[in-house]
């Protein structure tokens, strides 16, 4: 090979490259705002997936665009161009790259899917409820005893329950830098908890009870949308979540325990009693939903 | 992919205009098809298989409640029926091989008879048994399997009929007939899936 | 190019040219030819996109609000449910098996398909489950609302009791569908095993061929599992069995598997033959052999290998114990290196080549940058903590338009107007068909690059309503919704003028290389007049050898096969 094509080739890959870390820099701007630890860890391992993407991208649509806009056959050029059938070194290099591509793209979500399970169990499940599950080896805050919280899915309404102190809402409250560990629970159908400011998933799926454990580490109000979904109104299942500071939130928990009980936040039901009076748009009929559950605290409506 | 068979009892063609001197192997076509549509059948069987053997490994309450299990004396003399066929209609096809169709006719019903005696103690045992089709995972298991193998052997005997019915067409047989063929694989593989069956269900009990 | 001239294959029997305007009346008949039956399929098949196209507008047209307000909730569900299932049963699948249907006898040399009779009834079932699924809009309680994956519980509950409800009929038009495809594949494997031309080894054989055939076994593997999954539902549905119900003790997650363990390998079952067309239509364009034509013929069947131990990666949300997530995580990785494999083959085969942008070749172009945009974000959702925040977000969703409008459709596109004079025997009208494609390559960026943010930020996919936080990118998704429905009506015009009046076809308008392409445009009833014997590898374009042997020395090879 001769120096100048080198020399191209290189400056090529620089500029590729610069473009590249450029989009993974960008990557973050397309996320909210990280407000859980295991978050950061997400947000890392997207920045790297955007970065190695857009080389790819970018490296395969240029070359075609090169190709397209100076290879192009002149009008009367009836030619054929070289008949070039193959060429073994290229082709084990385009084999082997994308294997170590693989590799380290692999290596690098594994490593942030096992930092997050050190940070705690992802979620544990067990068959029928209340067997025993193994211990959570927790190494970040062995000492502090995680908050527990049990969340209750039915179409389509979230429930929160916060077994100690005997409180339920419809908006779930957790306080900064406290290991959380929430039971979760479907009466009906399978339904998806997901809080994309804590980047975390997981589906709620009836007849298991699954335990899941994560860190918030920014105060804020955040949203809680079902991910799975559920039935006729699926878009409606939301809750607020709320982050604030231990004080704050026992505060909170004392001045809802002091409360009496009362009707829910339930969007769903109150759109289907419209529906019921015919004062909705005509549609088909639906299963109806769980009516409101009576709660401590209801939470702000609205978004 | 040869077509001798066909082709080489034409004269070599000096001009081929017409397209009758390549007329494909069409027997070896259909038989080639129907295996492959035979390997794909088996992936439902497989599945329901897989089904079976996590609901059974899982399930909290398997056995719905007062059902001890299968009775298995009953439904052993019905496979060893049900196998032991496989090997009669293998007979009937060396029948047919040597051109003597009555031996084929006769080995033939003897297959069809065994494979609907195997329908009616099959039959007969699900008039007997304690619960249904809606009694928890097990029962809808072991209806969900025996049924839909049931259906196969209902489908072989069928189809053994029609073979029967077609060898009364004179000269019909005379080159061997991939229907035959065809049917006795049918008769075999409905053999081994039930072989897995009877063990996942009776054995692994 | 070949040394043999065109008309010593033309037909010289007086009959009139297929697409001659007083035969259209054999397309509405149970022809057993596969040519009749392959068109057949296309045309079905493009009047569902429309059908499916048009629910999406109706979506569309609701999502460019946050609020729930141009249709009733249980309309909006019905919709996407609709326009999922429609567009893959009743628009891919179809329009596959017509192209293969056209393509695959004329390529390899043969007659017909082996099994003419079982090719038609395979094709009509497909109108028959098209319409027991449009009927589906006239029970009591609406069509299915329960997604295209048909999850339970939700697929079981059934408000209004009765039996025949939109859920069963869903059921039973997908068990047809499968049907259909099941005896499709039977069909075509077996035409590509048994009835090459002589001297059509594996390794003559076009690439288009071998990604038929290797999603077609997908099709044979697969389906069973579907099958299954989809009988035990209808019966949980209809009698009252517990295989799928919590609240009889039934296992939910067990039918996501069986759902997955067929529904992702049918994305390669729609993805390879266009693959297939990638690797035709460039060689053609460039003028220049396929870069690497065994490696990437053979790279399809690596994918449908590693396509059947994937599937969990649909499900890392779904209760999934971490050892399935970081294996199912890995495997599925690695399918990016056989496609790699083919997207650089086809780069190296345009790289150095004398382009030539005719509407095909622009169709194929967009849709294999597209898909490269599409395979990436497909790897980032193979990480599982990725993952874990756009699962069941419109990043997904974005995801696969990008592949399933991006190339699928667009590479479908591509191989009609390329085949089209060989369809027809016809030109279409160039200008018309460059403006097809500006209109759909805008619109399908326009359309579904804002859903990529917008699942970022965490809008969750079948929702009718949703946080005004995402309603500037639900904006731009829908007016690009809505240029891609525009985008319809030149490629509509396009082809019926064309076929009615446009300027007749030669045999050969883009002098490819292909045994299609040296018989007549439209080729005649049974194709070729004498078998042709192959004895080059194909697209040998700049090599000057020819692809068949004179017709002299047929007897010989005829001897010798
Ligand atoms: C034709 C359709 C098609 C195709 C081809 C693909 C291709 C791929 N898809 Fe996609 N997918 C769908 C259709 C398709 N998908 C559909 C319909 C859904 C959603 C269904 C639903 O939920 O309703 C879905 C959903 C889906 C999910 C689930 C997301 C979720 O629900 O949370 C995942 C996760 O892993 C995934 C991954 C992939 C991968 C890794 C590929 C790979 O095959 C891509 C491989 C290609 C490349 C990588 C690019 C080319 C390669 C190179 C240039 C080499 C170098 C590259 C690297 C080393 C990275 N897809
Ligand atoms: C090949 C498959 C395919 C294709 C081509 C498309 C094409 C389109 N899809 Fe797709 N889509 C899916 C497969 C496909 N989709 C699947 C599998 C799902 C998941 C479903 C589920 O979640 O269960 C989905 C879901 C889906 C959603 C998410 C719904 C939700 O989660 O709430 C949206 C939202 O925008 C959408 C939009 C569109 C649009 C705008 C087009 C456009 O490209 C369409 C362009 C329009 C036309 C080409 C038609 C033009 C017609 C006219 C102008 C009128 C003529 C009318 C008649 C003659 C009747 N689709
Ligand atoms: Cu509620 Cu899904
Ligand atoms: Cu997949």
């Amino acid at each position: 090979m001769n120096i100048r094509l080198i020399l191209k080739l290189a400056a090529v890959a620089g500029v590729l490259t610069a473009i590249s870390l450029w989009m993974g820099r960008l990557a973050y701007r397309w996320l909210p705002a990280p407000a859980s630890a295991e978050a950061l860890l997400i947000d890392d391992l997207f920045s790297l997936m955007t970065t190695l993407g857009s080389f790819i991208f970018f490296g395969v649509t240029g070359t075609l665009l090169y190709s397209v806009l100076f290879q192009r056959a002149g009008k009367y050029d009836e030619s054929d161009g070289p008949p070039i059938e193959g060429n073994v070194t290229l082709e084990t290099v385009w084999t082997v790259i994308p294997i170590l591509l693989v590799i380290w793209i692999a290596a690098a979500s594994y490593r942030a899917y096992d930092q997050m399970s050190v940070l705690g169990p992802m979620e544990h499940i067990h068959m029928g409820l209340g067997q025993a599950i193994a211990a959570p080896l927790d190494l970040a805050q062995a000492s502090a005893q995680p908050e527990s919280i049990e969340v209750h899915a039915r179409q389509w309404v979230w429930e929160f329950y916060y077994p100690e102190q005997g409180i339920t809402s419809t908006e779930l409250h957790l306080p900064r830098d406290r290991r959380i560990k929430l039971a979760l629970t479907s009466e009906d159908v399978v339904h998806g908890f997901y809080i994309p400011a804590f980047r975390l998933k997981q589906d709620v799926i009836p007849g298991r009870a699954i335990d899941f454990e994560f860190t918030p580490i920014l105060e804020g109000k955040y949203r809680l949308r079902d991910s799975q979904y559920s039935g006729t109104y699926f878009a409606a299942m939301q809750a607020d979540v709320v982050v604030e500071s231990p004080t704050a939130y026992e505060q909170w928990l004392q001045r809802s325990a002091a409360a009496t009980p009362q009707p829910g936040l339930n969007p769903a039901y109150a759109e289907y009693q419209l529906k019921v009076e015919n004062r909705g748009r005509p549609g088909w009929k639906t299963v109806e939903p769980a009516p409101s559950p009576l709660v401590n605290y209801v939470g702000s409506a609205g978004a | 992919m040869s077509s001798v068979n066909l082709d080489s009892s034409l004269p070599a063609p000096a001009v081929v205009t017409a397209h009758g001197a390549e007329h494909h192997d069409e027997a070896g076509n259909s038989m080639f098809g129907f295996i492959v549509f035979l390997l794909s059948e088996s992936v439902i069987f497989l599945s329901f298989f897989v089904g079976y053997a996590v609901y059974k490994t899982t399930s909290l309450d398997w056995l719905p409640p007062g059902v001890a299990g299968l009775e298995v004396r009953d439904p052993l003399i019905n496979t060893i029926v049900l196998v032991s066929s496989s090997f009669v209609i293998y007979i009937a096809e060396r029948f047919l091989k040597k051109q003597n169709l009555w031996g084929f006719r006769l080995f033939w019903v003897l297959t069809m008879a065994m494979g609907s005696y195997f329908l009616y103690g099959q039959a007969v045992e699900w008039m007997g048994l304690p619960f249904g089709f809606t009694d928890g995972l097990f029962g809808g298991t072991f209806y969900l399997l025996t049924g839909f193998h049931g259906l196969h052997v209902m489908t072989g005997v069928l189809l053994q009929g029609i073979m029967l019915a077609r060898s009364f067409i004179p000269g019909n047989y005379d080159n061997g007939e991939v229907g035959v063929m065809a049917t006795s694989l049918f008769w075999h593989f409905v053999d081994v899936i039930w072989i897995v069956l009877f063990i996942l269900l009776y054995v692994w009990q | 190019m070949t040394n043999i001239s065109v008309d010593a294959l033309a037909p010289d029997r007086a009959q009139p040219s297929p697409g001659e305007p007083e035969s259209w009346r054999r397309f509405f008949t149970f022809s057993t030819d596969h040519k009749v039956i392959g068109i057949q399929y296309i045309v079905v098949a493009f009047f569902f996109f429309l059908v499916g196209g048009f629910f999406a507008m109706v979506m569309r047209g609701e999502l460019i609000t946050p609020e729930a307000d141009l249709v009733d909730r249980t309309v909006y569900n019905a919709l996407f449910t609709m326009h999922g299932t429609v567009m893959l049963f009743l628009w891919t699948f179809p329009v596959l098996n017509g192209l293969a249907n056209y393509l695959v006898p004329l390529m390899i040399g043969a007659r017909d398909m082996a099994f003419p009779r079982l090719n038609a009834a395979a094709f009509w079932l497909v109108p028959v489950f098209g319409v027991i699924l449009m009927a589906s809009f006239l029970v009591p309680g609406g069509p299915s609302q329960s997604g295209w994956w048909a999850y339970p519980p939700v697929s079981l509950q059934n408000p209004t009791g009765n039996l025949i409800n939109g859920q069963a009929l869903w059921l039973l038009a997908v068990a047809l569908s499968g049907v259909s495809s099941i005896m499709g594949a039977v069909n075509i494997v077996t035409t590509i095993v048994r009835m090459r031309a002589p001297g059509m080894t594996f390794f003559k054989m076009p690439v288009f061929c071998w990604t038929v055939m290797a999603a077609q076994i997908i099709q044979l593997f697969g389906l069973p599992a579907l099958t299954a999954g989809a009988v035990m539902l209808l019966f949980d549905l209809t009698v009252g069995t517990s295989f799928f119900d919590p609240a009889k003790g039934g296992d939910p997650v067990l039918y996501q598997h069986f759902f997955w363990f067929y529904s992702h390998p049918a994305v390669y079952v729609i993805m390879l033959p266009i693959f297939g067309v990638f690797s035709e239509l460039f060689p053609v364009y460039a003028r220049k052999p396929l870069f690497g034509y065994k490696v990437v013929a053979v790279s399809s069947f690596i994918i449908t290998g590693l396509s059947g131990i994937v599937w969990v990666h649909h499900m890392f949300a779904s209760g999934t114990p971490s050892w399935m997530r970081m294996l199912f995580m890995f495997t599925t990785m690695t399918i990016s290196v056989p496609t790699g494999i083919k997207v650089f083959a086809w780069v190296a085969t345009i790289w150095g080549g004398k382009v030539r942008l005719n509407t095909p070749m622009l169709f194929a172009l967009g849709g294999m940058i597209m898909f490269v945009f599409a395979g990436i974000t497909g790897i980032m959702l193979a990480s599982t903590p990725v993952d874990i925040h756009v699962n069941n977000t419109y990043f997904v969703v974005g995801h696969f338009h990008y592949v399933l409008y991006g190339s699928m459709t667009m590479g479908m596109f591509a191989a009609l107007y390329h085949w089209f004079p060989k369809m027809t025997g016809r030109m279409y009208y160039e200008g018309l068909g460059k403006l097809h494609f500006v209109l759909a390559f805008i619109g399908t960026n326009l359309n579904f690059l804002p859903m990529h943010p917008a699942g970022l930020m965490g809008m969750p996919r079948r929702v009718a309503s949703y946080d005004p936080e995402f309603a500037f990118w639900n904006v731009l998704a829908s007016l690009g919704g809505f240029l891609l429905g525009v985008s319809t009506l030149p490629f509509l015009l396009n082809m019926i003028s064309s076929w009615i009046q446009g300027e007749k076809a030669p045999a050969n308008p883009w002098r490819a290389i292909g045994l299609e392409w040296l018989v007549a445009s439209p080729p005649p009833h049974e194709n070729f007049d004498v078998i042709p014997t192959v004895v080059a590898e194909p697209y040998g374009y700049g090599k000057n050898e020819p692809l068949i042997a004179p017709l002299g020395s047929m007897e010989l090879t005829r001897e010798l096969s």
